[in-house]
């Protein structure tokens, strides 16, 4: 296939989306079925010229053909073929065509799904879906084509080559996860905006984007937390979470999410919150597109950005068009939204919720209010002032240890009204468990944030395996099932409710592995063959410096063997530093980079990276970080996949 | 490549889809009853209703919602579900 046919099918595509908003605008107006099923067909052929585009993009990356721009530019003939095919989303142009693809993934499926449903809602869903297919359309047709030809007056016979730090098995991984996750919330928006343009507002749109925001939900989780275990292996600051505003960008519609779909839970038990829930979804992908401009736009500095471009103004366009007219549809819609129902009492689990809600989007201005503010200032001071970490880390860590707080106080509380002697029952064994821990973590000698997040976590723990026990034990009782059938029954029975608390544990895990960070130990220094370093109780012992030539770099290899403080083997590191594009006559292009080494434990990781290398002398300059319960983050990482995986699993009606 | 490959091409990949979409647009008029799409939106409130009472009665044999709230919360959904049945028969 030819790159001119690539180009071809993302023409077609922009002119069957046109045909779709046009068919369907139609028939909702004078519901001739035919035009129903054309602008279906449409929004499906959209779909399929968007794969074909993709498909073919992505031969021509495999293939090498440097006659187009993008495949020159982050392919060369060294490049390894997983990562000839993580290019796709390497650059501006892929990228997009990927957001796309994905998209019209996701619109093909929910089109297929629903054909025998939603048939009042089906319309306009397909019509939301293909106006955002249709922005892209016109990035990708008329702004950064990605089949451009390649603007040299000689023949290209090698490419530039994908950028070192994305030749990571992860970060093959981490960008779709992540654009799985912001796109997936399209489909949760696009039932929204169709239940406004309906006038149906009642619980029932709310049932068919559960499992898709879930969907999504789990892949943006995925996605951020892939992103968090990328940078802690491969950009060498021992860290993995820096707010870097890209960082930022997908952790703020996470929040918005995670409080939606708490919050959509109300709608469906008590038809409450529809007005709230309709802000949350709204707000929810308008982050994502956000999103999108922030990783794309070049207009903050990240560490995860690799590309800048003029895009900015278009996607920010398009973000307030999402806003004006999903609000504006809102207040035509208003009388619909009002919920007929209140809430009966302050300690009840609605209440909870809406709690939870509050703090979950207050978390989510601190962190847009950070990430904007240097762009803000520059704007309107002309001088760029610069918010880091320790602005977030202040705002954020109270936050968050609000809403650990919550996650162990909602399940505790009753639908409508907790009587004060359930409040009584309910709380005191976990309180009981979250003072005595606070007594050990004290007597230990531990303070402060540290001691308050601790036993949080322990308080946490205790409200999820209490109502593990009471839901077996009331089946045991009723049903006189053992209690392993007792708790499979009921996690079968009632999926979304016991995932949720599957997943409260993974969050529970991640809060112990970021306290952790408080303990964090560095040490910089050089070695020669043979000489020792000690850091916070390890002996590191350089036993070797040795040279390998590869496919694509360069490497020197440190070989460094960790004692600790009796005498104990614990393991022999291999930090490396890497020339990558080492043949290039360029040395300007010539690029390094510290490929680092970890040893992982439960307790601690001992993290080495080697920063630079004296050939003559035969010195190896060195960065050691002890970094305690990381691995605890990354195993709350798997709980949460988990949880979530059970809640999503469908159940028998 | 030769020509027949890429017009074998062209066919399978533009032509046949415009086809397939302009396809409908030849039969007959048809246009679907109000009354099928809201017995669909009936049925799946009922499941919704028959689910809340289950949860319900879970969270009572649980031990967390009190005897009278139980009674009363059980009372409005099931009057709630009585009224949906009646509008599904009614069709």
């Amino acid at each position: 296939m030819t790159p001119v046919a690539g180009a071809v099918a993302l023409n077609l595509a922009f002119g069957f989306s046109i045909l779709t908003v046009l068919t369907l605008s139609i028939y909702s107006r004078n519901g001739d079925q035919r035009l129903f099923l054309t602008g279906q067909r449409l929004a499906l052929g959209i779909s399929f010229f968007v794969f074909l585009a993709t498909f073919i993009l992505t031969y021509q990356l495999i293939g090498s053909n440097f006659h187009i721009d993008y495949v020159a530019r982050y392919t060369s003939l060294e490049t390894p073929f997983i990562y000839k095919i993580s290019a796709l989303w390497a650059g501006q142009s892929g990228s997009l065509l990927f957001w796309l693809f994905i998209l019209s993934i996701y619109s093909t499926i929910t089109i297929i799904q629903n054909q025998s449903k939603h048939h009042g809602l089906m319309p306009w869903v397909i019509i939301s879906l293909a106006i955002i297919q249709m922005f892209f359309l016109v990035l990708t047709n008329f702004v950064t084509n990605p089949f451009m030809p390649t603007e040299a007056d000689f023949l290209v016979t090698n490419g530039n080559g994908l950028n070192p730090l994305l030749q990571n098995v992860t970060m093959a991984i981490h960008p779709p996860t992540l654009y799985l996750g912001y796109v997936g919330f399209s489909v949760p928006f696009a039932f929204a905006i169709s239940a406004l343009m309906n006038r149906d507002t009642s619980p029932l749109w709310i049932q068919s984007i559960r499992r898709w925001t879930l969907v999504a939900w789990l892949f943006l989780s995925m996605g951020i937390i892939l992103g968090g275990w990328w940078a802690y292996q491969e950009l060498g600051w021992g860290g993995y979470w820096a707010w870097d505003p890209v960082e930022n960008a997908s952790f703020m519609p996470w929040l918005t999410a995670t409080a939606f779909l708490h919050s959509i839970i109300i709608q469906e038990k008590k038809d409450m919150l529809r007005i709230w829930n309709m802000v949350l979804i709204i707000l929810t992908f308008s982050l994502c597109i956000f999103g999108t401009f922030l990783t794309r736009s070049g207009v903050m500095s990240s560490v995860h950005s690799f590309t800048a471009s003029s895009l900015g103004p278009i996607f920010l366009t398009f973000v307030f068009l999402i806003l004006v007219s999903s609000f504006g549809i809102m207040y035509t819609r208003r009388r619909e939204l009002r919920s007929k129902r209140r809430m009966e009492s302050f300690t009840s689990r609605e209440s909870g919720f809406l709690f939870n809600n509050m703090v979950f989007v207050v978390m989510c201005f601190a962190v847009f209010w950070g990430t904007l503010f240097p762009v803000i200032s520059e704007a309107v001071r002309g001088t760029k002032i610069t918010v880091g970490p320790p602005f977030f880390n202040q705002i954020n860590i109270p936050i968050g240890l609000i809403l650990l707080t919550l996650t162990g106080i909602g399940p505790l509380l009753a639908w409508r009204k907790t009587g004060r002697q359930s409040l009584v029952r309910n709380f005191t064994f976990p309180i009981l468990s979250g003072l005595i821990g606070s007594a050990i973590f004290l007597f230990f000698g531990l303070e402060g944030t540290v001691v308050i997040s601790f036993s949080l976590c322990m308080f946490v723990t205790t409200t999820i395996f209490i109502e593990f026990f009471r839901g077996v034990r009331a089946r045991k009782n009723k049903f006189n099932e053992s209690i392993i059938t007792a708790l499979r029954r009921m996690v079968s029975k009632n999926r979304s409710r016991y995932g949720g608390y599957v997943v409260h544990l993974g969050i529970v895990f991640m809060f112990v592995g970021f306290t952790g960070h408080a303990f964090d130990k560095e040490k910089e220094f050089s070695l020669k063959k043979g000489e020792t370093e000690h850091v916070a109780g390890y002996e590191f012992q350089l036993i070797n410096i040795s040279e390998a030539e590869r496919p694509n770099h360069y490497a020197w290899i440190s070989e460094l063997q960790v004692i600790d403080n009796k005498g104990r083997f614990i393991t022999n590191l291999l930090p490396e530093k890497r020339i990558y594009f080492h043949k290039n006559p360029d040395v300007n292009r010539r690029q390094p980079h510290s490929e680092l080494d970890i040893h992982s434990t439960l307790n601690k990781d001992i993290y080495a990276i080697f920063s630079a290398v004296d050939n003559e002398n035969g010195i190896a300059f060195l960065k050691i970080m002890i970094n305690p319960l990381v691995h605890w983050v990354w195993i709350g990482g798997y709980i949460l996949i988990f949880g979530t995986l059970i809640a999503l699993w469908p159940r028998k009606e | 490549m030769s020509l027949i490959q890429d017009y074998s091409l062209v066919l399978i990949f533009f032509i046949l889809p415009i086809i397939f979409v302009l396809q409908p647009l030849f039969l007959a008029k048809m246009t679907k009853s109000k009354d099928e799409t809201n017995l669909v939106s009936l049925k799946r409130k009922k499941r919704l209703l028959y689910r809340q009472i289950k949860e319900l009665e879970m969270e009572f044999d649980m031990g967390n919602v009190n005897d009278s709230d139980y009674q009363n919360s059980r009372n409005a959904l099931k009057q709630e579900v009585s009224s949906v049945i009646a509008q599904i028969k009614s069709f």
